[in-house]
């Protein structure tokens, strides 16, 4: 074995694993998209790009579409807001309590996907704690919609995906050396002006990769979105899985999963664009 | 041109003095450097001055004003630290022009004196690189014009040169005196190195464990220390233990293991003293009973390691010519007017 082969031999597991598990499905996924529609079975002999014809004929695909991604947009500026401080506070904050807010930033992850989203419809329900106490202190007269709606959706993917925002942006913020803010205290910015004009911007890459995670994420999300929206709110990814698993559409489901993938990879990369910092080394 | 004056500055971390009771002088244009070991109290104070650490007692003075209670934002001090701390998403136009927005300058008012700081340092035509494209040196002047720039009332530098190589450090010595000459700043300068704080220093300022060991001129700190413990910190040094014999006014007389000596000031005969001897004050002939034990070659000079009859080691730095290899006998010619006594 030479010198050279051997590195190539070290990835071929992970090659094996990525052609077998994520290579072929999407090549078998691109090809479903353009079969025929069957009738009583997945698909029928032939092939066409109908699929694609129907979902973009449609408006209430389009629509569905347009949602799920205002769900997505708006998701991660949530996250963002909300999440911008924790990371603000956990790397720079000191402490004995440092370990016990990580770990507690940590846990929406440690719930099971599924527990967690219902756990959201106890909270959110007509007759869920939140109304229920709101009715009860009489702040209100009905329940809020809280629940079957674009908003609890929201709700419940801001609180899943919110570690995914607050760690990428804690890691920018911990490389960021202090003494930058001091340097720009004795040129004469205020506290706040140097956090504006020093640590915001250094934390960019973190805010980039954080806004990056949380809007794939929430835009391909299932569980969460069928849980919280029902039958009433469905997102795109909600309709694949109906196209494919209820109506048997396999080359429409296919296709729309296809569409939904395209134009969430072209959002991010449009995103990345706009927010390209020409100080970040590149190699 | 600021004058700084320092009273009774004390700054307390938990139960550590790190600043203990400093009071300092520095005048119009001095160029002043703090030098001690590492947590010696150098770069709080430096902080304190700056602004950066919060003063626990005592008052910190520009041109007589109190500004101990000024965040560093409405000090005026130009600074430039160890790492240089340049904005790295910035270019260095913008790292330049970043104080004069601060002061809310007008865009032409940046622009030239931008250029014109760029020009101070030797780095036209490089505003529009970021801080990752260039070299440590170029990084340390583009922070020296950044500190500039503002027309600060004093400047301060925090270790400016420990992160350059040897060649470099220098060429920014000379590089930094010379700015500062020509710009006349008050300059507050901070390090562990001797041979810095020696060669670009009006005066310098030796500190130990939070306090002032000595301040004086470099000639001062190196030839008449104030005490072992300076003696040792600046440069190496032979402690030579004395007997006073004689004292007459003006001077008095030691005999010591190498020999008798006439020394100035005043003594009472009989007293025991202790006196600095720096190695470069002992020559060395050949033949005699003393004992060459090391000897390191450094290029312009050797560093040898001398036992003498008595059994003592003493350092000892001379010219390569004539040379003398471990194990040769040679004789130790003093330098009297060398001899200083130690508190």
């Amino acid at each position: 074995m030479t010198r050279r082969a051997a590195p190539l031999l070290l990835i071929l597991p992970a090659a094996l694993v990525l052609t077998v598990f994520l290579l072929i499905p999407y090549f078998n996924i691109v090809l479903m998209s353009v079969r025929m529609p069957g009738n009583g079975v997945p698909y029928a002999p032939g092939w066409t790009l109908g699929n694609f014809a129907k979902f973009f004929a449609d408006p209430f695909y389009l629509e569905q579409l347009g949602n799920t991604l205002w769900i997505g947009a708006v998701t991660t500026l949530a996250c963002l807001v909300i999440g911008y401080p924790v990371a603000l506070q956990l790397a720079r904050g000191s402490g004995a309590l440092r370990g016990l807010r990580y770990g507690i930033v940590l846990t929406p992850l440690l719930v099971g996907i599924v527990i967690r989203s219902y756990g959201w419809t106890i909270l959110l329900g007509n007759n869920g704690v939140i109304n229920r106490s709101l009715v009860g202190w009489g702040l209100i007269e009905a329940p809020l919609p809280l629940m079957y709606n674009g908003l609890g959706i929201i709700i419940a993917l801001t609180h899943v995906l919110l570690p995914f925002m607050i760690l990428p942006i804690m890691g920018a913020i911990q490389g960021i050396d202090p003494a930058l803010e001091l340097a720009a205290r004795s040129l004469g910015a205020g506290r706040n002006t140097a956090f504006r004009r020093v640590v915001v911007p250094l934390s960019l890459p973190g805010i980039q990769a954080g806004c990056i995670l949380v809007f794939v994420l929430a835009i391909s999300a299932y569980v969460t979105p069928a849980l919280i929206g029902g039958l009433r709110v469905k997102t795109a990814a909600v309709s694949v899985v109906d196209a494919l698993i209820d109506s048997f559409q396999w080359p429409f489901g296919s296709a729309m999963a296809l569409i939904l993938a395209v134009i969430g990879g072209g959002v991010v990369l449009g995103f990345a664009r706009a927010t390209r910092m020409a100080w970040v080394r590149r190699r | 041109m600021t004058e700084v004056s320092l009273r009774q500055l004390t700054k307390q971390f938990g139960s550590f003095r790190a600043v203990d009771g400093i009071s300092l002088e520095i005048g119009h244009g001095a160029f002043v450097s703090l030098l001690g070991p590492s947590g010696c109290g150098k770069t709080t104070t430096l902080k304190l001055i700056a602004g950066f650490e919060a003063v626990d007692g005592g008052a910190i003075l520009f041109d007589g004003a109190d500004v101990a209670r000024l965040p560093a934002e409405r000090r005026d001090i130009g600074m430039v630290f160890q790492n240089y701390a340049l904005f790295p998403h910035l270019t260095v136009g913008g790292n330049l022009a970043f104080g004069l927005e601060m002061r809310k300058r007008p865009r032409e008012e940046i622009a030239r004196r931008t250029a014109e700081v760029l020009e101070m340092v030797q780095l036209q035509g490089l505003a529009g690189r970021y801080p990752r494209e260039l070299s440590g040196g170029q990084q340390q002047r583009v922070a020296l014009a950044r500190a500039l720039v503002i027309e600060p009332r004093i400047l301060l530098l925090d270790e400016p040169l420990a992160n350059l190589d040897a060649k470099l450090r220098d060429e920014m010595r000379f590089f930094i005196r010379d700015l500062q000459k020509r710009v006349g700043i008050t300059t507050i300068y901070v390090t562990h190195d001797q041979s810095e704080a020696l060669t670009m220093s009006d005066q310098v300022v030796v500190m130990f464990g939070g306090r002032i060991a000595q301040i004086g001129a470099p000639e001062d700190i190196y030839d008449r220390p104030a005490s072992r413990a300076v003696a040792d910190f600046v440069g190496r040094v032979n402690v030579i233990d004395a007997r006073v014999t004689a004292a007459a006014a003006g001077g008095f007389q030691v005999a010591t293991e190498l020999g008798a000596f006439g020394l100035a000031g005043t003594a009472q005969p009989g007293q025991t003293l202790a006196l600095a001897l720096r190695p470069e004050a002992i020559g060395l002939t050949a033949g005699g009973d003393a004992t060459v034990i090391a000897a390191a070659y450094s290029g312009g000079l050797v560093d040898y390691r001398v036992r003498t009859a008595q059994g003592r080691v003493l350092d000892v730095q001379a010219f390569p010519v004539p040379r003398f290899a471990v194990g040769d006998a040679v004789r130790l010619d003093v330098a009297a007017e060398r001899l200083w006594p130690l508190a």
